[in-house]
């Protein structure tokens, strides 16, 4: 009988590590995404969540270790190539340019344009089926840089699914939004259907959306795995130094299923 | 649809400006016997020579200036991400004053191809020395890009004014005459140049287009879209140089155009697609074909520096712009 090997995993780091100007930000980071999977980053300001993200959208290069994308080291996609796989949300935009919501969302084109060609059918679709999906239609004339926080991250996610991404990256797309934004910016995120790596520094929302989380803490890797099994009262003092309660409750999303909440004493350890 | 409606305007308002442009000046000559020039020349006719040897190139350097200007500053402004950027600030023209200067301390030479090639020579010398300081700072390449830019341009302005308060008064009136610039040293002769660069430069932008407007949204974001960002960067920088260097080493100063026709069109028009880009070649152009107009026929007998008129005219209407957008806007 003829055993069916499992399909490769989407993303997989293996002993990752970063070092600049002799200190430490990555120390040996391993870690698999499965196709589908929704993962969410967690960790205190300065664990390396943003290192180790950019490592991965190929920013900035790792000191040592690897990663590979579909069984293939991502060093050996051409730029344009990886651009066509993996996406990326950043937390913030600069503002100092004058370009019309449907331009930035037709961004998402280039990786997949050559040189000469000039956008056809096909291409307009694609930015309008986006827009809608994100419910920015009637302003796609408008000024990107006339529009609220919120709506600045729903077209920069427009333009993420316009590049029609295998793995999606997002490092703490939500940062500066109203609550409402932070789980609508996640949700679209998830209705994409492909796999999500995000960071997170809202760590009730991350546990309501990811599959399974990652826990960085001064530049390793602190846990990893479900989220009811991952963020424990023990991990929230040891790794964010904050008291808190962690209770059990419903899944708005799965009745099956139950997820972490947590519940902060305002306190926190010394 | 109304993408081609407006660059047929321009094509249009080009050929206009043309004609008028040719027809007006110290003398003027009936818009007649400029089509009978333009169709059929007649070098024994002395109006019609006028306007072949004398108004024609001219017209057409004007132009090709305004839009390579137009464009270059552009460029700039796109891969700097800084609004001021302009071909001025990063130190082509005072290396190209600077060339200018050292031939006329050296050799007293005061006019014709020489002059040319030393501000060439100076702005290629200002551009490569840019081009080597900011490649070393591959992490935050904007930042040094235009600190090294202002700091190269004070330092070769310094070399100037030392270089000027040794020379004699006639030398410093016709140096200060050069910087204003002028189109009147056109030619067919070294018409080519400029054409080909001006050409060129738009086809680069034409084909970079979306790259280049990946660069606005910053490094980080344009990497994930696949562009080589310090490659992309620098080849643009070196196109944005060359063309500074060639229309300055011709024309001699022209300043603002490059500042303020690519603001100009961003009030109306985003930039990000072809038209818009054209749109600013072309305002670039017919901008500076009737500034020329305005050089040679306002005062009699005289012409005006064409440096000092685009920055009249260019400067009260950017601010009138300015002022006239804040109104209409609700939001403020």
């Amino acid at each position: 009988m003829i055993q069916a090997s499992s399909p490769p995993p989407m993303l997989s780091v293996k002993q990752l590590g970063l070092k600049v100007n002799q200190s430490t930000i990555l120390n040996d980071i391993s870690f698999d995404i499965k196709t589908g999977q929704f993962i969410g980053l967690l960790g205190p300001n300065g664990a390396g969540k943003s290192s180790l993200l950019r490592c991965i959208y190929r920013y900035t290069k790792p000191s040592y270790g690897f990663i590979q994308l579909l069984d293939k080291s991502i060093d050996d996609y051409s730029r344009q190539a990886y651009a066509q796989q993996v996406a990326v949300v950043l937390q913030e935009v600069p503002e100092q340019f004058n370009l019309a919501v449907f331009d930035v969302v037709a961004m998402g084109l280039t990786p997949h344009k050559p040189l000469f060609s000039s956008m056809d059918q096909d291409d307009k679709n694609y930015v309008y089926t986006a827009l809608e999906k994100v419910g920015l239609t009637h302003k796609n004339t408008q000024m990107f840089c006339s529009l609220s926080g919120g709506e600045k991250q729903r077209v920069m996610i427009a333009r993420a699914m316009v590049q029609r991404p295998k793995l999606l990256i997002m490092d703490e797309p939500t940062s500066h939004l109203d609550v409402k934004y932070q789980i609508q910016i996640m949700e679209l995120a998830k209705s994409l259907g492909v796999s999500v790596l995000a960071s997170f520094h809202d760590l009730n929302l991350a546990c309501a959306i990811s599959d399974s989380l990652l826990v960085l803490h001064q530049g390793s890797l602190k846990a990893q795995g479900k989220p009811q099994s991952v963020l424990t009262s023990h991990l929230l003092s040891d790794v964010f130094g904050v008291c808190a309660d962690v209770s059990l409750v419903q899944s708005a999303s799965d009745i099956h299923n139950v997820v972490p909440h947590i519940r902060y004493h305002y306190g926190y350890v010394k | 649809m109304s993408r081609l409606a407006l660059l047929c305007t321009f094509v249009l308002l080009t050929l206009v400006s043309f004609i008028g442009a040719l027809s007006l000046g110290a003398i003027s000559i009936d818009l007649l016997d400029v089509w009978q020039a333009l169709l059929s020349y007649d070098s024994r006719h002395l109006e019609q020579k006028v306007i072949v040897e004398l108004r024609l190139p001219r017209t057409i350097l004007a132009f090709l200036a305004g839009c390579g200007l137009a464009m270059a500053g552009l460029i700039l402004q796109t891969v700097t991400r800084n609004p001021l950027a302009d071909p001025y600030l990063f130190g082509i023209s005072s290396g190209a004053s600077l060339g200018v200067v050292v031939l006329f301390t050296l050799t007293g030479v005061q006019a014709g191809l020489a002059l040319s090639g030393a501000a060439f020579i100076g702005s290629l010398l200002a551009m490569t020395a840019l081009i080597v300081i900011t490649r070393t700072q591959m992490s935050n390449q904007v930042e040094s890009l235009v600190l090294a830019g202002v700091a190269l341009s004070f330092l070769f302005s310094a070399c100037t004014s030392l270089l000027l308060y040794w020379s004699d008064p006639q030398a410093i009136s016709a140096i200060v005459f050069w910087t204003l610039g002028s189109f009147s040293r056109a030619d067919w002769q070294t018409l080519w140049l400029p054409a080909l660069v001006v050409s060129l430069c738009i086809a680069c932008m034409l084909l970079f287009r979306r790259t280049l407007n990946a660069l606005l949204l910053g490094d980080e974001n344009a990497t994930t879209l696949g562009v080589h960002v310090t490659k992309l960067r620098l080849g643009m920088l070196l196109l944005s140089s060359l063309l500074t260097a060639v229309l300055v080493a011709i024309c001699g100063g022209v300043g603002f155009v490059g500042l303020m026709v690519p603001h100009i069109v961003r009030f109306f028009i985003s930039q990000a697609s072809t038209a818009g880009l054209l749109a600013t070649a072309f305002c670039g152009g017919l901008f500076m074909i009737w500034v020329d107009v305005i050089a040679r026929s306002v005062l009699d007998n005289q012409e005006l520096p064409v440096g000092v008129i685009t920055a009249a005219v260019g400067s009260v209407f950017f601010l009138l712009l300015l002022v006239l957008r804040k109104r209409s806007s609700p939001s403020m």
